[in-house]
């Protein structure tokens, strides 16, 4: 017998149903393309709260149809509302669109169609919610469901649901609380107004809720084991590595536009090629010398030369910088488009089985693969590249200012005067160009900021990249860290660039010897932006100076320098050179880097496939626990054939029990075998456990076996198990 | 409420029936009364006058062919009275003893509590011993023995109540109660013309019964169901609401009064169902609730009740190996 609940409680569990139901409508707002979702929402708020009112359909259909036509009117319609035109209007456009459908054109639906529908959608919810909350009081359903659809959007769209599954947390916990009470007094025929008086259950149940939300946000949390997989999707979708639309989140990857710098990304292990090499070393790509405040841009039109042979010499360097001859083959992914030519320093040569010719612009450092003027996508190519080292001791002998290009020393004018200050402060002690490139390099490791891709600003109207970055968020990824550098040696009259490439990838295969090549898998989220300071006399020199990175340029010193430079001695030592002190600290921040987490890269092979794995053995364990009671029952009825004793029967009696309790028919334990048997056979209209109870009874309390008996029974038992389970 | 599979045992459907004719609608109270017959046992009756107790005991006694004896307890009733008396037969020269009426087969003790204790003991010895001693010696009573004592709730003053001790001594308590007004017209109409109890004849005799008590004995009663009695007693031994919990001789009356009980049911096996429907009556008056629990309004019938509700039914046996 259902009783009646207070007005109070059933408005209360409703507008927990209404503020789930809102959980599913924000997402659709941000990544479905619906426009007018204010109107939806108060649509809902209409539907939900006529339901509440509990008055008789007769009522409540008209409301609910009429407000939906005022919906349709005031958004779609033109001419008056119910007039002649009007209806007219409306005949026409739900027969268009009812051909539509029939035809299964789903694209040729009107907005005013689809509009409807949803509309539909949202008076049904408000319905089903209201016969499931309230009529009857079975509320994890729908939470579970909520649930899982936040997640699934958290997991697999952009939709941020750090805020909404705490909301939703919150109120469906106390949903149930509520439901499980009003469920637990209709058992016990506990009278509503006893707890009226005493609304002392709220306290508890609203404490544990809060409680347990509070530990649950303020516990520390794993980080997520896989690699965000929406990047993957989109760019398996769209098949490119271009950043995002700039909507606040964006994608790692190799972008064309960096005039807006900032902004948080998630990290995409898409693969863009597979590189053969000796050593690790950056891809170059480009250069930009523009700094506008906000990003990078190019100075002028670069002006491209056409470079048919395989000859490509990149002049970087002066012919006197020490250089060692390398070669390097690159293979593309199927799916990746570069146009653009991936290079190391010093590259003097690409080869290709592939016809194509290169529009170079050197005053980039952009080369762009064409063939009969249209661009095209190598799959393969090697290049061979000069790779330099440079002497320490040289490098610092260019001191004092040098007549350079201006473009390189350029800087905007809202540059705020603090950038050049703290770069001033920061080389204070240093008497030439290197010393100074080296203090600002090693400046952000020592200051404490650090890398992140999430949470990073994007500047404001009035406010300065850089600036912001130095003495506001203090963190950020690399583009922050490399222009900052820029910036700032600029600012100190040092010529420098900002250069854009990938780093040099995760090793997937090591070579048998030192001698042989490794290879390399260069990701989207290996694409980087790093300095490059121009040395008069010398060439230029790249710097990175980004949390985590490591400088791979090779430095040395001769031998006769000062004990305190022994340390840059040998090649392999000098990229981790002035990182040395803080690699320890960074670990964290290079935990999340690209080219220290090994694991990524196979994981993000791997975790399609875990996924779908799961998935299906997900739903195999869920065919078996749903069919669990027929297995067991053909198993036991089976061992009652073949043992025919006491042991066995009191076995399969049992699981009898087990059923019945599983399917509601719970028997108490005051309660005799005879007294149930006869609710069971009351309530499914048999008289199979009658005779089943009364065989017990005599193994159980008479201690007699008739295995013949048994046999006869075990039949009756499968009959009557099945018809339960029916 | 008692069983509705009642497949009774022939000779005892034979005198249940014989019973029905004369009490009517009181089908329950009379298959107690045999439980207790078949146990050995005996029965309090706590009942107002008039609702039929003397018409219960004679009906049975003349169904199974027994001889009724009838004792009216007084204040000034003596224990001779009772068990008997040596008079000096001066022809003889000797000591003869008259017999007292506890010496018959089915013997209505009425208003057990309006005579002395003294009395009451005399009458309680009997009962528990199956002999009395008169002046020294010692007479054995006819078997069957079976006294059904009543008692008068309602009258207080100038009573000696039964101590918990003698009450304990009772198998079984039980209530007669008004007839609904339907039977109470059912036996008004039968009543108009003769007593239906001049219409019955014995369908059982003496020896028969006696047969009959030997073969109760032999009904099983599996281990399980003695823990659920053990269970059931514990439980009023530890429930809170109880100042004296049930003896052990409370734990032999329910085993013997459950199997009573399944033969009558045609059974030569006891249920834990027979125990628990038994439990009430046989448990009930022999407890003492404490001060707290009478000022809260409970009674030994719903304490046992409630026992009952919180004791587990065994329904799982324990197979070794």
């Amino acid at each position: 017998m259902k009783m009646k609940m207070p007005y109070l409680y059933t408005l209360l569990l409703y507008s927990c149903a209404f503020i789930l139901f809102l959980e599913w409508l924000y997402p659709v707002q941000q990544i479905g393309d619906v426009t007018n979702m204010t109107v939806f929402m108060l649509y809902t708020v209409f539907c939900f709260f006529i339901s509440i009112l509990g008055v008789k359909w007769w009522l409540s259909m008209p409301l609910k149809g009429f407000g939906l036509l005022l919906i349709i009117d005031s958004l779609f319609m033109a001419v008056p509302m119910l007039s002649r035109r009007w209806f007219e209007q409306l005949w026409l456009e739900v027969g268009f669109n009812l051909n539509a459908l029939v035809a299964q054109q789903w694209y040729e639906l009107t907005p005013l169609f689809r509009s409807v529908l949803f509309l539909l959608l949202i008076w049904m919810l408000s319905y089903l919610l209201h016969y499931w909350f309230i009529v009857r009081t079975r509320v994890l359903v729908f939470i579970l469901l909520t649930f899982v659809y936040i997640s699934l959007l958290d997991t697999f769209t952009v939709y941020e649901a750090d805020g909404a599954i705490i909301r939703t947390f919150v109120v469906s916990f106390v949903a149930l609380g509520m439901s499980n009470l009003f469920k637990e007094m209709d058992r016990e025929s506990v009278r509503f107004s006893l707890v009226k008086k005493a609304p002392v259950w709220v306290i508890p149940l609203v404490g544990v809720v809060l409680f347990s939300t509070l530990v649950g946000y303020a516990a520390p949390k794993f980080d997520p084991q896989w690699p965000d997989p929406v990047p993957f999707i989109q760019s398996a979708a769209k098949n490119t590595g271009g950043l995002g639309n700039g909507s606040g989140i964006q994608k790692v990857g190799y972008g064309e536009d960096d005039s807006q710098l900032g902004g948080s990304f998630v990290q995409d292990y898409t693969p863009v090629f597979e590189a053969a090499a000796k050593d690790e070393h950056y891809w170059r790509v480009e250069t930009k010398d523009v700094y506008t405040g906000k990003g990078w841009e190019k100075s002028a039109e670069p002006e491209y030369e056409l470079i048919s042979g395989e000859r490509f010499y990149m002049q970087m360097v002066s012919s006197e910088v020490e250089t060692e001859e390398f070669e390097a083959t690159v293979d593309f992914n199927e799916d990746s488009a570069m146009e653009k030519l991936v290079y190391p320093y010093g590259v003097s040569q690409v080869e290709s089985e592939q016809d194509f010719a290169l529009r170079a612009d050197f005053d980039h450092g952009e080369a762009r693969t064409i063939r009969d003027t249209e661009p095209v996508n190598l799959d393969q190519y090697t290049v061979t590249y000069d790779s330099p080292s440079f002497a320490i001791d040289e490098l610092r002998e260019v001191k004092g200012a040098q007549a350079v290009e201006e473009r390189y020393t350029q800087l905007p004018d809202s540059l705020p005067e603090r950038v050049g200050e703290l770069a001033e402060e920061i080389t204070e002690a240093d008497g030439n160009w290197y010393d100074k490139a080296r203090s600002i390099e090693s400046y952000f490791g020592r200051s404490g900021f650090t890398y992140q891709i999430n949470n990073v600003p994007v500047p404001g109207e009035d406010q300065d990249y850089v600036d912001q970055f130095l003495f506001d968020s203090q963190a950020g990824y690399c583009d922050n860290y490399s222009t900052s550098m820029v910036v700032m040696l600029r600012s100190l009259d040092i010529p420098a660039r900002w250069a854009k490439g990938f780093t040099s990838g995760e090793v997937i295969e090591n070579g048998d010897t030192t001698d042989d090549y490794d290879r390399y898998e260069v990701t989207n989220a290996n694409a980087h932006s790093w300095v490059e300071v121009l040395f008069p006399g010398i060439g230029w020199v790249s710097f990175e100076p980004t949390q985590g990175f490591s400088n791979l340029t090779d430095f040395y010193t001769n031998m006769d320098e000062t004990e305190q430079d022994d340390t840059l001695d040998s090649p392999e030592a000098a990229p981790a050179q002035g990182q040395q002190e803080e690699v320890s600290e960074e670990e964290d921040a290079a935990a999340a880097d690209a080219t220290s987490d090994n694991d990524s890269g196979n994981i993000e092979m791997n975790w399609w496939y875990v996924l779908i794995g799961t998935a299906v053995t997900a739903v195999l364990v869920w065919i078996i626990y749903r069919t669990r009671f027929r297995w067991r029952t053909a198993y036991l009825f089976r061992k009652l054939q073949k043992r025919k004793d006491a042991r066995t029967f009191q076995d399969a009696f049992h699981y009898l029990l087990a059923l019945l309790n599983h399917k509601g028919l719970v028997k108490d334990p005051d309660q005799t075998l005879r007294e149930y048997a006869k609710r069971v056979d009351f309530r499914y209209g048999t008289t199979e456990m009658h005779q089943l109870t009364s065989h017990y009874e005599r193994i159980l309390y008479k201690n007699e076996m008739n295995n013949q008996e048994t046999v006869q029974l075990s039949q009756s038992w499968k009959n009557l198990m099945k018809q339960i389970m029916a | 409420m008692m069983q509705e599979t009642a497949i009774f045992n022939e000779k005892i459907e034979r005198v249940l029936e014989n019973i029905n004719k004369v009490m009517i609608g009181k089908e329950e109270e009379a298959m107690l009364s045999l439980v207790a017959l078949l146990a050995q046992g005996h029965v309090l009756l706590e009942d107002v006058p008039g609702v039929g107790k003397t018409m219960l005991v004679r009906t049975l006694a003349k169904s199974l062919d027994c001889d009724f004896r009838r004792i009216q307890f007084t204040p000034d009733l003596l224990p001779a009275d009772v068990t008997g008396v040596s008079i000096y037969n001066p022809k003889e020269l000797e000591f003869e003893f008259r017999s007292g009426p506890i010496q018959g087969n089915i013997v209505l003790a009425d208003e057990i509590n309006r005579t002395s204790p003294k009395t009451q003991s005399a009458l309680l010895e009997g009962m528990e011993e199956k002999n009395v001693t008169v002046d020294g010696r010692t007479i054995p009573l006819k078997q069957p023995f079976f006294v059904m004592a009543t008692q008068n709730p309602i009258e207080y003053e100038g009573t000696y109540p039964l101590p918990e001790a003698q009450l304990d001594r009772f198998i079984l308590k039980m209530k007669l109660g008004y007839p609904s007004p339907g039977q109470e017209m059912q036996m008004l109409e039968a009543t108009s013309k003769t007593h239906p109890i001049e219409a019955i004849s014995a369908v059982m005799d003496r020896d028969e019964l006696l047969a009959v008590q030997e073969e109760v004995k032999d009904v099983y009663i599996d281990r399980n169901v003695q823990q659920y009695i053990i269970n059931l007693v514990t439980g009023t031994r530890e429930n809170s609401a109880i100042y004296l919990g049930v003896s052990s001789r409370g734990s032999i009356a329910l085993m013997k009064a459950a199997k009573a009980y399944a033969y009558i049911y045609g059974r030569d096996y006891v249920l834990p169902d027979d125990v628990k429907y038994l439990a009430p009556f046989i448990l009930a008056h022999r407890i003492i609730l404490n001060t707290e629990a009478k000022y809260d309004g409970l009674t030994s019938d719903s304490v046992v009740e409630k026992i009952v509700q919180n004791t587990h039914v065994p329904i799982r046996k324990e197979f070794n190996s």
